[in-house]
Protein backbone atom coordinates (compact mmCIF):
# COMPACT_ATOMS: atom_id res chain seq x y z
CA UNK A 1 0.00 0.00 0.00
CA UNK A 2 1.37 3.33 -1.00
CA UNK A 3 0.73 5.97 1.03
CA UNK A 4 -1.10 9.89 -0.17
CA UNK A 5 0.88 12.24 -1.98
CA UNK A 6 1.39 15.33 0.65
CA UNK A 7 0.23 18.40 -1.00
CA UNK A 8 2.89 20.01 -2.81
CA UNK A 9 3.61 23.86 -1.32
CA UNK A 10 1.78 25.10 -3.96
CA UNK A 11 -1.12 23.72 -3.78
CA UNK A 12 -1.02 24.84 -0.53
CA UNK A 13 -0.51 27.96 -1.11
CA UNK A 14 -2.90 28.39 -3.82
CA UNK A 15 -5.80 26.65 -1.69
CA UNK A 16 -4.97 29.24 1.23
CA UNK A 17 -5.48 32.27 -1.99
CA UNK A 18 -8.61 30.92 -2.79
CA UNK A 19 -9.91 30.24 1.01
CA UNK A 20 -8.91 33.73 1.32
CA UNK A 21 -10.41 35.20 -1.93
CA UNK A 22 -13.54 33.13 -1.61
CA UNK A 23 -13.98 34.62 2.66
CA UNK A 24 -13.76 38.29 1.28
CA UNK A 25 -15.95 38.00 -1.24
CA UNK A 26 -18.70 35.89 0.90
CA UNK A 27 -18.37 39.09 3.26
CA UNK A 28 -18.38 41.95 0.61
CA UNK A 29 -21.51 39.97 -0.78
CA UNK A 30 -23.08 39.80 2.66
CA UNK A 31 -22.44 43.52 3.41
CA UNK A 32 -24.07 44.26 0.11
CA UNK A 33 -27.00 42.13 0.61
CA UNK A 34 -27.78 43.17 4.09
CA UNK A 35 -27.13 47.20 2.88
CA UNK A 36 -29.82 46.09 0.14
CA UNK A 37 -32.20 45.59 3.14
CA UNK A 38 -31.24 48.02 5.20
CA UNK A 39 -32.18 50.66 2.14
CA UNK A 40 -35.29 48.17 1.29
CA UNK A 41 -36.60 49.60 5.09
CA UNK A 42 -35.88 53.24 4.47
CA UNK A 43 -38.37 53.49 1.53
CA UNK A 44 -41.15 54.24 3.50
CA UNK A 45 -39.29 54.54 6.25
CA UNK A 46 -39.87 51.95 8.86
CA UNK A 47 -37.50 52.93 11.81
CA UNK A 48 -38.28 52.93 15.27
CA UNK A 49 -37.64 55.76 17.01
CA UNK A 50 -36.85 55.13 21.00
CA UNK A 51 -34.31 52.40 19.46
CA UNK A 52 -32.79 55.45 16.97
CA UNK A 53 -32.45 57.53 19.82
CA UNK A 54 -31.53 55.09 22.55
CA UNK A 55 -28.77 54.47 20.08
CA UNK A 56 -27.78 57.80 18.92
CA UNK A 57 -27.40 58.63 23.25
CA UNK A 58 -25.18 55.30 23.38
CA UNK A 59 -22.83 56.01 20.05
CA UNK A 60 -22.78 59.95 20.09
CA UNK A 61 -23.43 61.69 23.36
CA UNK A 62 -20.94 59.05 25.33
CA UNK A 63 -18.43 59.40 22.55
CA UNK A 64 -17.55 63.12 23.45
CA UNK A 65 -15.27 63.04 26.14
CA UNK A 66 -12.86 60.71 23.72
CA UNK A 67 -13.17 62.40 20.61
CA UNK A 68 -12.48 65.86 23.27
CA UNK A 69 -8.95 64.65 24.15
CA UNK A 70 -8.04 62.89 20.38
CA UNK A 71 -9.19 66.07 18.87
CA UNK A 72 -7.25 68.38 21.06
CA UNK A 73 -4.14 66.34 21.11
CA UNK A 74 -4.27 65.73 17.18
CA UNK A 75 -4.59 69.51 16.87
CA UNK A 76 -1.34 69.70 18.83
CA UNK A 77 0.86 67.08 17.22
CA UNK A 78 -0.05 68.53 13.89
CA UNK A 79 1.70 71.75 15.78
CA UNK A 80 4.54 70.07 17.13
CA UNK A 81 5.53 68.23 14.03
CA UNK A 82 5.20 71.81 11.85
CA UNK A 83 6.70 73.70 14.86
CA UNK A 84 10.96 73.83 13.48
CA UNK A 85 10.05 73.75 10.34
CA UNK A 86 8.11 77.61 10.57
CA UNK A 87 10.15 79.04 12.90
CA UNK A 88 12.78 78.43 10.94
CA UNK A 89 11.40 79.92 7.76
CA UNK A 90 9.86 82.25 9.44
CA UNK A 91 6.07 81.18 8.48
CA UNK A 92 4.67 81.75 11.64
CA UNK A 93 1.62 83.43 9.45
CA UNK A 94 1.32 80.08 7.46
CA UNK A 95 0.50 77.76 10.87
CA UNK A 96 -2.87 77.83 10.70
CA UNK A 97 -3.14 77.19 7.18
CA UNK A 98 -0.82 74.34 7.50
CA UNK A 99 -2.41 72.90 10.82
CA UNK A 100 -6.17 73.27 8.98
CA UNK A 101 -5.54 72.29 5.82
CA UNK A 102 -4.04 68.96 6.85
CA UNK A 103 -6.64 68.14 10.03
CA UNK A 104 -9.87 69.38 8.35
CA UNK A 105 -9.28 67.13 5.05
CA UNK A 106 -7.65 64.22 6.58
CA UNK A 107 -6.51 63.82 10.24
CA UNK A 108 -9.55 64.66 12.24
CA UNK A 109 -12.08 61.87 9.97
CA UNK A 110 -9.76 59.75 10.10
CA UNK A 111 -8.73 59.74 13.42
CA UNK A 112 -12.53 59.97 14.53
CA UNK A 113 -13.35 57.22 12.24
CA UNK A 114 -10.73 55.05 13.77
CA UNK A 115 -11.72 55.77 17.59
CA UNK A 116 -15.36 55.49 16.60
CA UNK A 117 -14.58 52.42 15.19
CA UNK A 118 -12.93 51.35 18.07
CA UNK A 119 -15.51 52.65 20.87
CA UNK A 120 -18.63 51.67 19.01
CA UNK A 121 -18.31 49.27 16.25
CA UNK A 122 -16.96 46.55 18.20
CA UNK A 123 -19.81 47.49 20.82
CA UNK A 124 -22.64 47.36 18.20
CA UNK A 125 -20.83 43.91 17.18
CA UNK A 126 -20.70 42.73 20.49
CA UNK A 127 -24.52 43.50 21.09
CA UNK A 128 -25.98 42.31 18.18
CA UNK A 129 -23.41 38.99 17.90
CA UNK A 130 -24.68 38.38 21.63
CA UNK A 131 -28.35 38.75 20.81
CA UNK A 132 -27.66 36.00 17.34
CA UNK A 133 -26.12 33.60 20.11
CA UNK A 134 -28.64 33.57 22.99
CA UNK A 135 -31.48 33.60 20.30
CA UNK A 136 -32.78 36.97 21.22
CA UNK A 137 -32.59 38.08 17.50
CA UNK A 138 -34.77 34.90 16.75
CA UNK A 139 -37.47 36.07 19.39
CA UNK A 140 -37.67 39.15 17.74
CA UNK A 141 -38.79 37.27 14.66
CA UNK A 142 -41.19 35.16 16.69
CA UNK A 143 -42.74 38.54 18.01
CA UNK A 144 -43.06 39.35 14.59
CA UNK A 145 -40.81 42.03 14.60
CA UNK A 146 -38.43 42.48 11.50
CA UNK A 147 -34.86 42.69 13.16
CA UNK A 148 -33.40 44.59 10.27
CA UNK A 149 -36.17 47.31 10.70
CA UNK A 150 -36.23 47.81 14.81
CA UNK A 151 -32.23 46.86 15.48
CA UNK A 152 -30.17 46.98 12.37
CA UNK A 153 -31.35 50.20 11.00
CA UNK A 154 -31.55 52.80 14.09
CA UNK A 155 -27.90 51.47 14.52
CA UNK A 156 -27.06 52.30 10.98
CA UNK A 157 -27.89 55.98 11.38
CA UNK A 158 -27.10 55.80 14.26
CA UNK A 159 -23.53 55.18 14.01
CA UNK A 160 -23.35 57.41 10.68
CA UNK A 161 -24.85 60.04 11.94
CA UNK A 162 -22.51 60.22 15.38
CA UNK A 163 -19.20 59.65 12.84
CA UNK A 164 -20.44 62.75 11.01
CA UNK A 165 -21.20 64.84 14.00
CA UNK A 166 -18.52 63.89 16.39
CA UNK A 167 -15.75 64.53 13.15
CA UNK A 168 -17.75 68.46 13.44
CA UNK A 169 -16.60 68.29 17.16
CA UNK A 170 -13.41 66.59 16.28
CA UNK A 171 -12.50 69.44 13.57
CA UNK A 172 -13.07 72.58 15.94
CA UNK A 173 -11.45 71.07 18.91
CA UNK A 174 -8.03 69.92 16.69
CA UNK A 175 -7.95 73.39 15.63
CA UNK A 176 -8.37 75.23 19.17
CA UNK A 177 -5.82 72.47 20.14
CA UNK A 178 -3.52 73.82 17.51
CA UNK A 179 -4.02 77.13 18.15
CA UNK A 180 -3.26 77.14 21.84
CA UNK A 181 -0.61 74.79 21.13
CA UNK A 182 0.63 77.00 18.47
CA UNK A 183 0.88 80.01 21.06
CA UNK A 184 2.65 77.93 23.76
CA UNK A 185 5.74 76.66 21.56
CA UNK A 186 6.18 79.07 19.23
CA UNK A 187 4.42 82.38 20.63
CA UNK A 188 1.32 82.56 17.85
CA UNK A 189 -0.78 84.45 18.78
CA UNK A 190 -4.35 82.95 18.50
CA UNK A 191 -5.91 85.84 16.01
CA UNK A 192 -2.56 85.40 13.99
CA UNK A 193 -3.39 81.32 13.66
CA UNK A 194 -7.58 82.25 13.12
CA UNK A 195 -5.75 84.78 10.47
CA UNK A 196 -3.80 81.96 8.87
CA UNK A 197 -7.21 79.72 8.97
CA UNK A 198 -9.62 81.71 7.67
CA UNK A 199 -7.05 84.21 4.78
CA UNK A 200 -8.82 82.64 2.01
CA UNK A 201 -5.78 79.72 1.51
CA UNK A 202 -8.92 77.14 3.07
CA UNK A 203 -12.73 77.58 2.40
CA UNK A 204 -15.68 75.54 2.85
CA UNK A 205 -14.59 72.67 0.37
CA UNK A 206 -11.42 71.64 2.63
CA UNK A 207 -14.51 71.39 5.74
CA UNK A 208 -16.84 69.54 3.50
CA UNK A 209 -13.94 67.34 2.04
CA UNK A 210 -13.35 65.67 5.55
CA UNK A 211 -17.23 65.49 6.62
CA UNK A 212 -17.90 63.60 3.09
CA UNK A 213 -15.13 61.36 4.09
CA UNK A 214 -16.37 61.22 7.85
CA UNK A 215 -20.26 59.66 5.80
CA UNK A 216 -18.21 57.23 4.15
CA UNK A 217 -16.12 55.96 6.31
CA UNK A 218 -19.74 55.93 9.16
CA UNK A 219 -21.13 53.96 6.49
CA UNK A 220 -18.41 51.29 7.21
CA UNK A 221 -18.37 51.08 9.91
CA UNK A 222 -22.26 50.74 10.45
CA UNK A 223 -22.04 47.83 7.71
CA UNK A 224 -19.22 45.74 8.94
CA UNK A 225 -19.98 46.15 12.08
CA UNK A 226 -23.81 44.86 11.82
CA UNK A 227 -22.88 42.70 9.04
CA UNK A 228 -20.76 40.37 11.18
CA UNK A 229 -22.28 40.80 14.65
CA UNK A 230 -25.46 39.62 12.61
CA UNK A 231 -23.00 36.48 11.45
CA UNK A 232 -21.87 35.29 14.80
CA UNK A 233 -22.05 32.27 15.47
CA UNK A 234 -20.32 29.65 18.19
CA UNK A 235 -21.07 31.35 21.38
CA UNK A 236 -18.83 33.52 23.40
CA UNK A 237 -15.11 32.95 21.24
CA UNK A 238 -17.87 33.57 17.81
CA UNK A 239 -18.94 36.71 19.14
CA UNK A 240 -15.31 37.90 20.07
CA UNK A 241 -13.93 36.52 16.62
CA UNK A 242 -16.30 39.15 15.39
CA UNK A 243 -15.55 41.67 17.35
CA UNK A 244 -11.79 41.15 15.99
CA UNK A 245 -13.63 40.92 12.34
CA UNK A 246 -15.14 44.30 12.44
CA UNK A 247 -12.32 46.29 13.62
CA UNK A 248 -9.46 44.95 11.34
CA UNK A 249 -12.84 45.12 8.24
CA UNK A 250 -13.27 48.70 9.61
CA UNK A 251 -10.23 49.82 9.91
CA UNK A 252 -8.81 47.94 6.40
CA UNK A 253 -11.99 49.62 4.79
CA UNK A 254 -11.42 53.29 6.15
CA UNK A 255 -8.02 53.44 4.29
CA UNK A 256 -9.28 52.04 1.67
CA UNK A 257 -11.95 54.15 0.87
CA UNK A 258 -10.33 57.16 2.37
CA UNK A 259 -7.59 56.87 -0.62
CA UNK A 260 -10.56 56.29 -3.30
CA UNK A 261 -12.48 59.29 -2.07
CA UNK A 262 -9.67 62.05 -1.84
CA UNK A 263 -8.64 61.07 -5.08
CA UNK A 264 -12.37 61.69 -6.37
CA UNK A 265 -12.79 64.92 -4.19
CA UNK A 266 -9.16 66.02 -4.83
CA UNK B 1 -55.88 23.02 14.12
CA UNK B 2 -52.72 22.18 13.46
CA UNK B 3 -50.79 19.73 11.46
CA UNK B 4 -47.38 18.37 11.11
CA UNK B 5 -47.41 16.35 8.19
CA UNK B 6 -44.27 14.04 6.79
CA UNK B 7 -42.07 16.65 8.03
CA UNK B 8 -37.85 16.12 7.23
CA UNK B 9 -35.24 18.39 8.49
CA UNK B 10 -31.76 17.11 8.70
CA UNK B 11 -28.40 19.31 9.68
CA UNK B 12 -25.44 18.90 7.42
CA UNK B 13 -25.84 15.05 6.27
CA UNK B 14 -27.56 14.57 10.41
CA UNK B 15 -31.23 13.99 9.96
CA UNK B 16 -32.92 15.16 12.90
CA UNK B 17 -36.44 14.81 11.84
CA UNK B 18 -37.56 12.28 8.96
CA UNK B 19 -41.17 11.65 8.24
CA UNK B 20 -42.64 13.37 11.42
CA UNK B 21 -46.37 13.81 11.32
CA UNK B 22 -49.38 14.62 13.91
CA UNK B 23 -51.51 17.07 14.64
CA UNK B 24 -52.66 19.92 17.58
CA UNK B 25 -55.96 19.88 18.61
CA UNK B 26 -57.54 23.83 18.94
CA UNK B 27 -57.82 24.26 23.22
CA UNK B 28 -55.31 21.33 23.91
CA UNK B 29 -52.18 21.50 26.32
CA UNK B 30 -49.99 18.97 23.81
CA UNK B 31 -46.80 17.86 25.08
CA UNK B 32 -44.10 16.88 23.21
CA UNK B 33 -41.32 14.84 24.36
CA UNK B 34 -38.56 13.05 23.60
CA UNK B 35 -34.16 12.33 24.37
CA UNK B 36 -32.43 15.04 24.43
CA UNK B 37 -31.11 16.01 21.00
CA UNK B 38 -34.02 14.08 19.54
CA UNK B 39 -35.40 17.40 17.14
CA UNK B 40 -38.47 18.54 19.22
CA UNK B 41 -37.64 21.94 19.74
CA UNK B 42 -36.33 22.17 15.98
CA UNK B 43 -39.90 20.91 15.27
CA UNK B 44 -41.67 23.30 17.05
CA UNK B 45 -39.25 26.74 15.77
CA UNK B 46 -40.88 24.98 11.85
CA UNK B 47 -43.95 26.33 12.76
CA UNK B 48 -43.03 29.84 13.33
CA UNK B 49 -40.59 29.72 10.36
CA UNK B 50 -37.54 30.03 12.39
CA UNK B 51 -36.32 27.18 10.09
CA UNK B 52 -37.77 25.93 7.14
CA UNK B 53 -38.56 22.17 6.47
CA UNK B 54 -36.28 20.07 4.14
CA UNK B 55 -40.08 18.41 3.08
CA UNK B 56 -43.54 17.68 4.57
CA UNK B 57 -45.65 20.37 4.74
CA UNK B 58 -47.65 22.63 8.10
CA UNK B 59 -50.75 23.39 7.94
CA UNK B 60 -52.49 26.21 10.25
CA UNK B 61 -56.08 26.94 10.67
CA UNK B 62 -56.36 25.37 7.28
CA UNK B 63 -53.34 27.03 5.74
CA UNK B 64 -50.43 25.67 4.44
CA UNK B 65 -47.41 27.72 6.06
CA UNK B 66 -44.23 26.29 5.66
CA UNK B 67 -43.62 27.85 2.18
CA UNK B 68 -44.11 31.50 3.37
CA UNK B 69 -41.06 34.12 3.16
CA UNK B 70 -40.39 36.47 6.40
CA UNK B 71 -42.99 38.90 5.54
CA UNK B 72 -45.40 35.77 4.84
CA UNK B 73 -44.87 34.52 8.46
CA UNK B 74 -45.75 37.85 10.51
CA UNK B 75 -49.57 37.23 10.69
CA UNK B 76 -48.32 33.44 11.70
CA UNK B 77 -46.39 34.57 14.46
CA UNK B 78 -48.98 37.18 15.72
CA UNK B 79 -51.34 34.40 16.50
CA UNK B 80 -48.37 31.45 17.42
CA UNK B 81 -46.53 33.27 20.30
CA UNK B 82 -43.36 31.53 21.66
CA UNK B 83 -41.02 31.06 25.08
CA UNK B 84 -37.90 30.19 23.85
CA UNK B 85 -35.60 27.57 26.43
CA UNK B 86 -33.48 30.23 27.40
CA UNK B 87 -36.10 32.94 28.01
CA UNK B 88 -34.47 35.07 25.77
CA UNK B 89 -35.49 38.67 26.80
CA UNK B 90 -33.92 41.56 25.03
CA UNK B 91 -30.83 42.42 27.84
CA UNK B 92 -30.88 46.27 27.03
CA UNK B 93 -34.38 46.46 27.79
CA UNK B 94 -36.47 46.78 31.42
CA UNK B 95 -38.83 43.66 31.92
CA UNK B 96 -42.00 46.22 31.21
CA UNK B 97 -40.07 47.58 28.26
CA UNK B 98 -39.57 43.84 27.12
CA UNK B 99 -42.99 43.35 27.41
CA UNK B 100 -44.04 46.46 26.46
CA UNK B 101 -42.33 45.93 22.58
CA UNK B 102 -45.20 43.60 20.91
CA UNK B 103 -47.46 46.18 22.05
CA UNK B 104 -46.10 49.39 20.74
CA UNK B 105 -44.99 47.37 17.42
CA UNK B 106 -48.20 45.51 16.85
CA UNK B 107 -51.27 47.49 18.74
CA UNK B 108 -49.60 50.81 17.89
CA UNK B 109 -49.62 52.16 21.53
CA UNK B 110 -47.53 55.10 22.82
CA UNK B 111 -44.69 54.30 24.71
CA UNK B 112 -46.52 55.34 28.24
CA UNK B 113 -49.51 53.10 27.61
CA UNK B 114 -47.49 50.16 26.30
CA UNK B 115 -45.88 50.07 29.78
CA UNK B 116 -48.64 50.50 32.01
CA UNK B 117 -50.28 48.27 30.31
CA UNK B 118 -47.07 45.69 30.34
CA UNK B 119 -47.45 45.96 34.17
CA UNK B 120 -50.44 44.97 34.13
CA UNK B 121 -49.46 42.24 32.08
CA UNK B 122 -46.60 41.04 34.26
CA UNK B 123 -48.66 41.35 37.49
CA UNK B 124 -50.48 38.48 35.91
CA UNK B 125 -47.18 36.12 36.36
CA UNK B 126 -46.85 37.98 39.23
CA UNK B 127 -44.03 40.11 38.41
CA UNK B 128 -45.27 43.59 38.70
CA UNK B 129 -42.77 44.76 41.33
CA UNK B 130 -39.95 43.63 38.95
CA UNK B 131 -41.14 45.81 35.95
CA UNK B 132 -38.27 48.77 36.56
CA UNK B 133 -35.53 45.98 36.55
CA UNK B 134 -33.29 44.66 34.13
CA UNK B 135 -33.21 40.50 32.50
CA UNK B 136 -30.04 40.56 33.86
CA UNK B 137 -30.91 41.42 37.55
CA UNK B 138 -33.15 38.10 37.95
CA UNK B 139 -33.34 34.68 38.36
CA UNK B 140 -34.11 31.71 35.77
CA UNK B 141 -37.91 31.69 36.89
CA UNK B 142 -38.18 35.27 36.90
CA UNK B 143 -37.04 35.70 33.51
CA UNK B 144 -39.38 32.82 32.59
CA UNK B 145 -42.43 34.64 33.85
CA UNK B 146 -41.64 37.94 32.36
CA UNK B 147 -40.98 35.68 28.74
CA UNK B 148 -44.35 34.26 29.38
CA UNK B 149 -45.89 37.62 29.78
CA UNK B 150 -44.20 39.11 27.03
CA UNK B 151 -45.81 35.78 24.94
CA UNK B 152 -48.89 36.01 26.24
CA UNK B 153 -49.30 40.43 25.12
CA UNK B 154 -50.31 39.75 21.34
CA UNK B 155 -53.27 37.28 23.14
CA UNK B 156 -52.00 34.50 20.67
CA UNK B 157 -54.63 31.43 19.56
CA UNK B 158 -51.03 29.10 20.11
CA UNK B 159 -48.09 29.23 22.72
CA UNK B 160 -45.10 27.36 21.82
CA UNK B 161 -43.14 26.11 25.24
CA UNK B 162 -39.75 25.18 24.80
CA UNK B 163 -38.95 23.52 28.02
CA UNK B 164 -41.01 25.55 30.16
CA UNK B 165 -40.15 24.43 33.40
CA UNK B 166 -36.61 23.53 32.62
CA UNK B 167 -33.51 24.83 35.22
CA UNK B 168 -36.50 26.19 37.62
CA UNK B 169 -37.18 25.32 41.62
CA UNK B 170 -40.25 22.76 41.54
CA UNK B 171 -42.69 25.70 43.31
CA UNK B 172 -41.93 27.89 40.19
CA UNK B 173 -41.99 24.97 37.92
CA UNK B 174 -45.57 23.98 39.34
CA UNK B 175 -46.58 27.42 38.74
CA UNK B 176 -45.76 27.56 35.60
CA UNK B 177 -47.83 24.48 34.60
CA UNK B 178 -50.84 26.13 36.26
CA UNK B 179 -51.03 28.87 34.44
CA UNK B 180 -50.01 26.65 30.93
CA UNK B 181 -53.32 25.02 32.02
CA UNK B 182 -55.06 27.79 32.98
CA UNK B 183 -54.44 29.51 29.67
CA UNK B 184 -55.90 26.31 27.96
CA UNK B 185 -59.13 26.10 30.45
CA UNK B 186 -59.75 29.75 30.84
CA UNK B 187 -58.83 31.57 27.45
CA UNK B 188 -59.13 28.48 25.00
CA UNK B 189 -55.24 28.53 24.03
CA UNK B 190 -53.43 25.92 22.77
CA UNK B 191 -50.46 25.43 24.36
CA UNK B 192 -47.91 22.97 22.58
CA UNK B 193 -44.96 21.98 25.06
CA UNK B 194 -41.42 20.57 24.44
CA UNK B 195 -40.38 18.98 27.71
CA UNK B 196 -38.41 16.35 29.74
CA UNK B 197 -40.99 17.07 33.23
CA UNK B 198 -42.32 13.79 33.75
CA UNK B 199 -44.34 15.92 36.66
CA UNK B 200 -45.44 18.17 33.93
CA UNK B 201 -46.16 15.95 31.18
CA UNK B 202 -48.38 13.66 33.79
CA UNK B 203 -50.25 16.61 35.23
CA UNK B 204 -51.33 18.93 32.58
CA UNK B 205 -50.95 17.07 29.66
CA UNK B 206 -53.62 16.47 27.15
CA UNK B 207 -51.90 14.88 24.61
CA UNK B 208 -48.41 13.72 24.39
CA UNK B 209 -46.27 12.56 21.36
CA UNK B 210 -43.16 10.77 21.56
CA UNK B 211 -40.49 11.38 18.98
CA UNK B 212 -37.46 8.84 18.87
CA UNK B 213 -34.53 8.59 16.44
CA UNK B 214 -36.46 11.47 14.09
CA UNK B 215 -39.94 10.09 13.90
CA UNK B 216 -43.22 9.38 15.82
CA UNK B 217 -42.60 6.91 18.61
CA UNK B 218 -46.21 7.20 20.38
CA UNK B 219 -48.76 9.48 20.20
CA UNK B 220 -51.98 9.19 22.99
CA UNK B 221 -53.09 10.48 26.18
CA UNK B 222 -50.74 10.69 29.46
CA UNK B 223 -52.87 7.30 30.36
CA UNK B 224 -52.37 5.59 27.27
CA UNK B 225 -48.65 6.66 27.41
CA UNK B 226 -48.21 4.70 31.19
CA UNK B 227 -49.97 1.70 29.91
CA UNK B 228 -48.42 0.85 26.27
CA UNK B 229 -46.06 -2.10 26.99
CA UNK B 230 -42.98 -0.84 24.84
CA UNK B 231 -39.81 -0.79 26.43
CA UNK B 232 -38.15 2.52 25.11
CA UNK B 233 -41.82 4.60 25.86
CA UNK B 234 -41.13 2.90 29.30
CA UNK B 235 -37.76 3.86 29.96
CA UNK B 236 -38.34 7.37 28.92
CA UNK B 237 -41.32 8.26 30.96
CA UNK B 238 -40.26 6.39 34.31
CA UNK B 239 -36.56 7.95 33.84
CA UNK B 240 -34.76 4.80 33.98
CA UNK B 241 -31.04 5.28 33.32
CA UNK B 242 -30.75 1.29 32.01
CA UNK B 243 -32.77 0.12 28.96
CA UNK B 244 -32.95 0.57 24.81
CA UNK B 245 -32.45 4.14 24.68
CA UNK B 246 -29.77 5.05 23.16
Amino acid sequence: MTAAPSPSRFATLAEGVGTSVFGIAETVGGMGLLLGRILARLFPPRLDYPELRRNLYKMSVKSVPIVIITALFTGAIMVIQAAPIVKRLGAEGLVGWAAGFGTLREIAPLLTALMISGRVGANNTAELGTMVVTEQIDALRALAIDPIAFLILPRFIGITVTLFMMTLYADALALLGAAYSSKALIGVEPTAFLHGLTGGLLGFADVANGLVKSVVFGLVIALASCHFGLTTTGGAPGVGKSVNATVVASAAGIFVLDYFVSFLLG
Amino acid sequence: MISFKHIKKAFGPKPVLDDVSFDVKRGEVFFIIGASGVGKSVLIKHLIGLLRPDGGEIWLDGEEISRKDELGMMPVRKKCAMVFQHSTLFDSMTCAENVALPLRKHRGMKTRDALIEAKNRLEVVHMQDFADRFPSELGDGMRKRVAIARALTLDPTYVLFDEPTTSLDPVSARRVDKLIRELSDKLGVTSIVVSHDLASIFSIADRIVMLYRGKVKLMGTPEEFKAVDDPIVQQFIHGRAQGPIE
